[in-house]
């Protein structure tokens, strides 16, 4: 690992000389009037910006299916995106070659529905100003990894306030050589810490069931998020979710239902279908109409399951998705 | 488990969905048969070509659509006819009975090694399933 103080503008005039190749793009943050948003930058740098304190959409959702070659991305994303592109690449979604994922550390979001005035957009005002974590989107508040360590490289950054990148990769390297200056040898302590481990996920079908109520299966949650894996859902034909002949058929053999119905059964099965590589960034919440608590259930129900195996989803793109590999000698009371 | 009030379901008798591998329990239902054992009627098994053709989806539609429970049976681990089959079963159906732990449903699904020659110890299995599933709704009644 290498690392590398990044000095004033120095970052700025590194990634305009990256644009400066036709075949390269950055995609990133862009400071609009109303707020930040993502964008993908080709040849000028103009309006970019490397926190974005607005949670909208995960980046990694525009990245599926991106199996190009001979254009070069390179990500200046949240952790939780990185995390996400990671499982895509695991999922054979993503081609990485071309890619270099740059983590940038993350103090927490907003929901960006609440387009809430005076949030900072510098990293020590974002810390002061989530003191208080009730300002503080759910995912975010139980963040598992709001840190940049995440990908080829990351930027960090310290106490006092200066940036600072690191190359995990030796793609990462790619970013260091962009950026004045030489290497570095121990970098001072970061602005943001390791993160408390979650409470075990505990709840039951009462809950469940008022908390789902008012869905109205519109699946937004499903098609925002950015792990939801499966190319063809299951959910879309009539064996699941039945409509017009289908359901009144159903109905007249089984009896009965509410409107819409199924949508217990469709969130229970998206939240396993996830449940290995969700990486907790709430895209889903806010992707939401009804304001129903998603992440509470799909965030603990993913760290409940990902602990079974000890795995992180995005954490190392080394590792293999439990539910792909097994060990013979494991689960010895899986049995009944 | 949804649609019926307590009172509509109490006592009906339960309804059991199995996903039954066709090389090892399918087999030892088929031989229970044979052998003129008896398990209860309301245990429904359906026949998969291997215990890993059961996406946890099947599982979890059966239980809402209105069964009281369901179980997942297959070879033992190291004697899937397909070699590592039951390995990702058990990955699979293990980490979906932690989901159910989560929601505390725990008791509503089962996962079972049975040989083709257990006949026997199919029929127990399923027997002992089947009776708590139905002590269980009894108490509910109760209530």
């Amino acid at each position: 690992m290498q690392a590398r103080q990044i000095k004033e503008g120095a970052l700025v005039r590194g990634l305009t000389r990256f644009l400066s190749n036709d075949r390269h793009l950055i995609l990133g943050f862009e400071k609009g009037d109303d707020g930040v948003r993502h964008r993908i930058f080709h040849t000028s740098l103009d309006r970019h910006t490397l926190l974005n304190p607005f949670f909208d959409v995960n980046g990694a959702l525009y990245l599926r299916r991106l199996f190009s070659k001979g254009a070069r991305v390179m990500l200046l994303l949240r952790p939780c995106e990185i995390r996400a592109y990671h499982e895509l690449v695991k999922l054979s979604q993503i081609e990485p070659e071309g890619i270099v994922a740059v983590s940038v550390d993350c103090p927490g979001t907003v929901s960006s529905k609440e387009r809430i005035g005076g949030v900072p957009l510098d990293a020590k005002g974002l810390v002061d100003y989530f003191k208080d974590p009730d300002r503080m989107r759910p995912a975010c508040r139980t963040c598992g990894e709001k840190r940049g360590v995440v990908g080829d490289a990351g930027i960090r950054i310290d106490k006092d306030g200066a940036l600072w990148a690191f190359s995990y990769t030796e793609k990462g390297d790619a970013l260091l050589e962009l950026l004045e200056g030489d290497a570095e040898e121990g970098a001072p302590d970061m602005l943001l810490g390791k993160s408390p481990k979650p409470e075990k996920f505990q709840t039951d079908m009462e809950q469940f069931s008022s908390d789902f109520s008012k869905c109205v299966l519109c699946k937004n949650c499903r098609d925002m998020c950015p792990v939801c894996y499966c190319i063809d859902c299951l959910f879309n034909g009539d064996e699941y979710l039945p409509k017009g002949d289908a359901l009144l058929n159903k109905v007249l053999r089984t009896g009965s239902g509410t409107m819409p119905g199924g949508k217990e059964m469709f969130h229970f099965i998206r939240m396993f279908h996830v449940s290995q590589v969700c990486v907790g960034c709430g895209a889903c919440e806010e992707a939401c109409p009804q304001g129903i608590p998603l992440t509470k259930y799909f965030k603990g129900i993913s760290e409940r399951l990902q602990g079974m195996f000890s795995y992180m989803s995005g954490r190392d793109p080394g590792e293999t998705i439990p539910y792909l590999t097994f060990l013979e000698d494991e689960l010895k009371d899986a049995e009944d | 488990m949804k649609g019926d009030s307590m009172e509509d379901q109490a006592g009906k008798n339960p309804q059991i969905i199995g996903f039954a591998c066709s090389f090892c329990t399918f087999k030892a239902s088929e031989m229970a048969g044979s052998l003129r054992m008896k398990y209860p009627e309301g245990v429904r098994l359906i026949q998969v070509p291997c215990s890993s053709r059961v996406d946890p989806a099947f599982v979890i539609k059966s239980i809402f659509e209105g069964a009281d429970a369901a179980f997942v049976a297959g070879c033992h681990p190291g004697d899937c006819h397909f070699i590592k089959g039951n390995y990702f079963t058990r990955r699979k159906i293990a980490a979906l009975k932690e989901m159910f732990d989560a929601f505390s449903m725990k008791e509503k699904l089962r996962l079972f090694w049975v040989s083709a020659a257990e006949a026997r110890r199919f029929v127990e299995k399923v027997t002992a399933m089947y009776d708590e599933i139905k002590d269980a709704k009894d108490a509910g009644k109760t209530n």
